[in-house]
């Protein structure tokens, strides 16, 4: 990971009423990485993305974006900003390239050339010239990543982005991002509560719960390598790999193991030799999903995933 | 700034609404020349005598001179016209009928209410519909201060309302040369001392620039109530209501101090010239002052609201 920092959260804190939404906040960005932004239903994600683009005012607490501070230097620190939050809503009674040019008044230095340019990248040089009101939601989102890039941003932040697409449209969805954050060095930031989608595309995650920030890991980070081993009879199987000196995990219809690849074919020669017939022997990733009820100790993603 | 503007004007013209607005203004003040035409056409007024006419109007006016609580304005209105209409019958100088060029243009200032109230829809709306569409999200996580958005915001909205003057102006000057064309007539004024021959025309631009005061003042009232409430149709059911109703609470007020702070006393400033005013006692200077301070609060509710609020729709 490069270490070049391009936004700095510094003990963020907003408090609405008497209740505090965002509890001490400290998060770090950097070039050229995608950082998703997990947490349940009202945890403080959108608050804290809002806070970020001006749109809230933080209670106590700043931000740095590129060294700037988005409370005493807000043009500034805004400038290399791009944004998506949530549907991105244009203007409906215009056509989209109307809404690029309204956007691109905007910012400093943004020429008809990069307009062009935008809409090549995203691909929407044939229906451009039509009215916002008449594309669909995923030709929006793209007019939405369009407007987005137009001031080169180096610093994209996206709220609930792939709200309300198909799984195609998330995909190319997803494409589009990896491509900007590789190829033109930007820091993303990405807030779902999709975990699977932020699995897939982001290079590092941040967890908030009730306001605070309960961890920051890296997706690719070596995990500790497990199999799982479907076979019958069931108890058989176990003792066997007990007595190899396994520790086994019940799993779904068989069980967890937890060891490197090379002691495999060992165990399944064993197991054979012991009468137990095999169904399955597949390495076994523990996702997102479960990292993440384990963090947050179910909570209400594990409730609403259970229904 | 002026890529701001640009934007907002962008935006108003590009909804179908705007060109309605321009085309009712259009039909109604052709519709208004054609249907004075047509009662003209089918049955004509009564040769009258202008003599007459001035003759009872300088009574009329040497009447009401009589009256002790005539505000300094009215009466040098009053004293103007008797002096007019005692020149006209002195010199034989016929004044303009109502059919004619010359008068529609000299009233068409009355018809700037319909300025108004399409100011109060736009003003309304400006600030509000970018809420209600969502995409005041968009327009606000751009590198520009909140002051300034909204300032383009209502530059924009007034820059509407003299463009929809200027159409109201041309339109009737131009229906009723179609309709009526150049009658025969001078126009007078009373310069305080004597009556000379004038220029209709600047009377005419006079008039309107005074009567958009009231537009002025009321499509701010709804651009602020736009803006804080960030619903339009509250904003121009509060602004049209109150633009009718406002002016009526005058009379009721009129007995008490009060009435001298309230601002649709003073929101017409066609009265120092016109002769009609409600509470007489009261200055163009010192509507001007009242307007001023109105207008200052109105702005500062507005930009306070505006960039203090915490967007979360």
């Amino acid at each position: 990971m490069s270490n070049d920092k391009i936004v700095e959260i510094r003990k963020l804190s907003k408090t609405i009423g008497k209740k505090q939404i965002i509890k001490d906040l400290n998060l770090d960005l950097h070039k050229g990485e995608i950082t998703g932004f997990l947490g349940p239903n009202g945890a403080g994600k959108t608050t804290t993305i809002r806070m970020m683009v001006g749109l809230m005012k933080p209670t106590q607490g700043d931000i740095l974006i590129g060294g700037k501070s988005i409370r005493t230097d807000f043009e500034g620190s805004i400038e290399k900003v791009g944004v998506i939050v949530e549907n991105p809503e244009m203007y409906k009674f215009m056509s989209g390239y109307k809404n690029l040019v309204h956007f691109a008044r905007m910012h400093k230095g943004v020429t008809k050339a990069r307009i062009d340019e935008v809409i090549q990248q995203v691909g929407m040089q044939n229906r451009i010239k039509e009215k916002v009101g008449s594309y669909s939601l995923g030709m929006r989102q793209r007019l939405g990543l369009a407007q987005a890039l137009l001031n080169n941003p180096e610093f994209l932040i996206l709220d609930e982005p792939t709200n309300g697409l198909d799984p195609a449209g998330i995909r190319e969805f997803r494409m589009y991002l990896r491509k900007v954050a590789r190829e033109n060095d930007v820091a993303i930031f990405v807030s779902s509560h999709l975990l699977s989608e932020i699995e897939l595309l982001c290079d590092r995650i941040a967890i908030i719960q009730n306001g605070e920030l309960i961890d920051i890991k890296n997706v690719n980070e070596h995990q500790q390598s497990r199999y799982y081993i479907e076979a019958k009879p069931a108890d058989q199987a176990k003792q066997v790999l007990e007595e190899i000196g396994f520790t086994v995990h019940p799993h779904e219809n068989g069980y967890l193991i937890d060891t490197e690849a090379e002691h495999i074919p060992g165990a399944i020669k064993l197991l054979t030799a012991a009468g137990v017939d095999l169904y399955a022997v597949q390495p076994h990733r523990t996702t997102l999903e479960d990292q993440f009820l384990e963090m947050t100790g179910g909570g209400e993603i594990a409730q609403a995933h259970t229904k | 700034m002026l890529k701001l503007i640009q934007n907002e004007w962008m935006k108003l013209w590009s909804k179908k609404a705007t060109w309605i607005m321009a085309i009712l203004l259009i039909v109604i003040l052709l519709a208004n020349a054609g249907i004075t035409k047509w009662i003209e056409s089918t049955s004509p007024a009564p040769e009258s005598d202008w003599q007459e006419m001035a003759t009872m109007d300088m009574m009329m006016y040497q009447d009401q001179l009589q009256n002790s609580d005539l505000g300094p304005a009215q009466k040098d209105y009053y004293e103007g016209q008797a002096a007019i209409a005692e020149y006209r019958l002195a010199n034989d100088a016929e004044p303009f009928k109502v059919e004619s060029l010359q008068q529609q243009v000299l009233d068409s200032h009355m018809m700037l209410s319909l300025v108004t109230l399409f100011t109060v829809i736009v003003g309304a709306g400006i600030v509000a519909s970018e809420f209600s569409q969502g995409t005041i999200k968009m327009l606000l996580t751009r590198p520009v201060k909140r002051w300034k958005v909204l300032t383009s915001k209502y530059i924009t909205t007034m820059l509407f309302a003299l463009l929809f003057a200027i159409l109201t102006f041309v339109s009737i000057a131009l229906f009723s040369w179609i309709f009526f064309g150049t009658g025969d007539g001078t126009f007078l004024v009373w310069n305080g001392s004597e009556v000379v021959e004038g220029s209709y025309w600047a009377e005419a631009l006079k008039l309107s620039a005074l009567s958009l005061a009231s537009t002025w003042m009321i499509g701010t009232f709804a651009f602020m109530l736009g803006t804080v409430f960030r619903s339009s149709s509250l904003a121009i059911g509060v602004s049209i209501f109150l633009m009718f109703v406002g002016v009526q609470v005058v009379f009721l007020l009129q007995r008490f101090e009060i009435v001298k702070y309230y601002l649709f006393t003073h929101t017409d400033l066609t009265q120092f010239y016109t002769g009609f005013m409600p509470v007489p006692d009261i200055t163009m200077v010192m509507s001007l002052i009242v307007l001023a301070v109105y207008f200052l609060v109105f702005m500062l509710i507005s930009y306070w609201t505006f960039s203090k609020r915490d967007v979360t729709a």
